[in-house]
């Protein structure tokens, strides 16, 4: 069964240190317990969605924000580039 | 009892690590003369460039104090300047004299190639013989100064590497030695946490103003960061943004207060760790470590980046199971077993800094025995 760490109760991502596929359960260690089931193949160092989070939400790992959902997230699903977002540098969103 | 290794002390007070004499060139046309003489010259370390002709200002400063500083470091016994002229190769050759060591210097101008390579090749030979009679002897951790890298980095950066990194150093500002982390843009999403470790209010902001004109310029020039920063193997290894980044990569600074804010390439001038603002890209950030006197460098990596410094023997940490098996050649030390074994990072750490010592002592890296160095000094300022 793949593994993830959980940094920090408030995160809402776990990072797995295994390779998981669709369909397989997940066990979390760190500052979490039980297991999600992931809802698509997350590789080895990428994190999985551990609580459903609405588009425009903080992502939370360390405890710390790291970015925002650029859509709904729900609770197995891979977090990676094509639904989070960095808040910082973006110079595509400045004023003009 | 003090910890110690077994150094070269120097004439100023310092401690080399390693016992080299620098061939550095002053300028990009002098490189292959540098590299003539070096292949001539055992004991020699070739420190090339590129540009410097046509730079000026703050940035031609710049260029100059970094490879004056490669100069001073304490692991370079005696320096060998290669120049075209003689003006130039004096800017640098003044800047190293304060350090108490031999400093020859060589012109190609009117020489030519194949008189220079001859005569530099003499001068170096004398060096080396000089520099050859030096012996290692215990010297207190304590006047090590270290540089924390992170490259090539993936969410194992920030759950073993980086954090064993982190734990070594803050073993070395217990026992009073110094640490420099850099890599300014690493810090977006994370500063305010290291700003909080600040010694006083002007270091804090001093440190925050950094980031603030980063951050600022990029978007002043409507650059989404996101384009560079996490790079695509950041993002193949499970990055997502540069707050998730930062988070990781700020803990290989430990613990300790953070006491001062440095410019590119600028030494501390106190004990302690250290922020130096100096763009993240491996290469020139490692050089300006280098120039501001570190002896020694600890590189954290996850999916891997091979690249080491010239001057400052590099240390590559992982602790990624899959890029320890597939660059196990880049890698000098495996902090896997945070992950594969729930092993505490503190344990990890004081494993690393019993390394430190023991490279600080002699033992080698891959990149020095593999030659996978470079020098790279940042510029700011097109050339004319």
């Amino acid at each position: 069964m793949p593994r993830a760490i959980v940094l920090d109760r408030r995160d809402n991502v776990a990072t797995l240190i295994d390779s998981g596929q669709p369909g397989q359960a997940c066990t979390l260690q760190g500052e979490a317990s039980g297991e999600v089931v992931l809802l698509q193949a997350v590789p080895f160092g990428h994190k999985v969605c551990v609580r459903a989070t609405a588009a425009g939400g903080d992502i939370l790992k360390y405890g710390q924000v790291i970015g925002k959902a650029a859509k709904p997230l729900a609770v197995g699903e891979h977090a990676h580039i094509h639904n989070v977002e960095s808040a910082r540098g973006r110079g595509d969103k400045a004023e003009g | 009892m003090k910890r110690t290794f077994l150094g070269y002390p120097r004439s100023n007070g310092t401690v080399g690590v390693r016992n080299h004499v620098a061939v550095i060139s002053v300028m990009d046309n002098c490189n292959p003369v540098t590299r003539a003489i070096c292949q001539a010259v055992d004991m020699t370390l070739p420190v090339t460039t590129l540009f410097v002709r046509g730079q000026y200002g703050h940035d031609l400063e710049v260029a100059f104090n970094t490879l004056a500083g490669m100069g001073r470091n304490p692991n370079i016994a005696a320096v060998l300047l290669v120049g075209l002229e003689e003006q130039t190769t004096e800017e640098v050759a003044r800047r190293i004299r304060p350090a108490g060591k031999p400093v020859e210097a060589i012109n190609l101008q009117p020489h030519g190639t194949i008189n220079a390579v001859a005569e530099g090749t003499r001068r170096a030979l004398k060096l080396a013989l000089g520099a050859s009679r030096a012996r290692r002897e215990p010297c207190p951790v304590s006047s090590l100064l270290v540089g924390v890298e992170c490259g090539g980095s993936d969410t194992t950066s920030g759950l073993t590497c980086n954090p064993t990194i982190g734990a070594m150093a803050d073993r070395l500002v217990e026992d009073g030695g110094s640490v420099i982390i850099s890599e300014t843009s690493e810090f977006l999403g994370a500063e305010h946490l290291f700003a909080a470790r600040a010694k006083d209010e002007a270091v804090g902001k001093a440190f925050v103003e950094a980031v603030v004109r980063l951050e600022r310029e990029a978007v002043s020039r409507g650059m989404d960061i996101r384009g560079t920063n996490p790079t695509q193997d950041n993002i193949r290894g499970g990055l997502t943004t540069i707050e998730e980044k930062a988070l990781g990569a700020m803990a290989k600074a430990g613990t300790s207060p953070l006491r001062g804010v440095l410019a590119y390439g600028e030494a501390p001038a106190g004990k302690g760790l250290h922020f130096m603002d100096a763009p993240a890209p491996a290469v020139e950030n490692l050089t300006a470590m280098a120039a501001a006197g570190c002896q020694l460098i600890f590189f954290g990596t996850g999916v891997g980046n091979p690249i080491g410094n010239m001057v400052a023997p590099t240390v590559k940490v992982c602790g990624n199971v899959n890029t320890l098996l597939t660059m196990a050649d880049n890698i000098d030390f495996d902090a896997s077993e945070i992950l594969e074994k729930s092993a505490k990072v503190g344990a990890v750490g004081d494993r690393l800094y019993d390394f430190a010592v023991e490279v600080a002592s002699g033992t080698r890296t891959t990149s020095e025995l593999l030659d996978i160095r470079e020098t790279a000094i940042s510029r700011f300022a097109p050339t004319i």
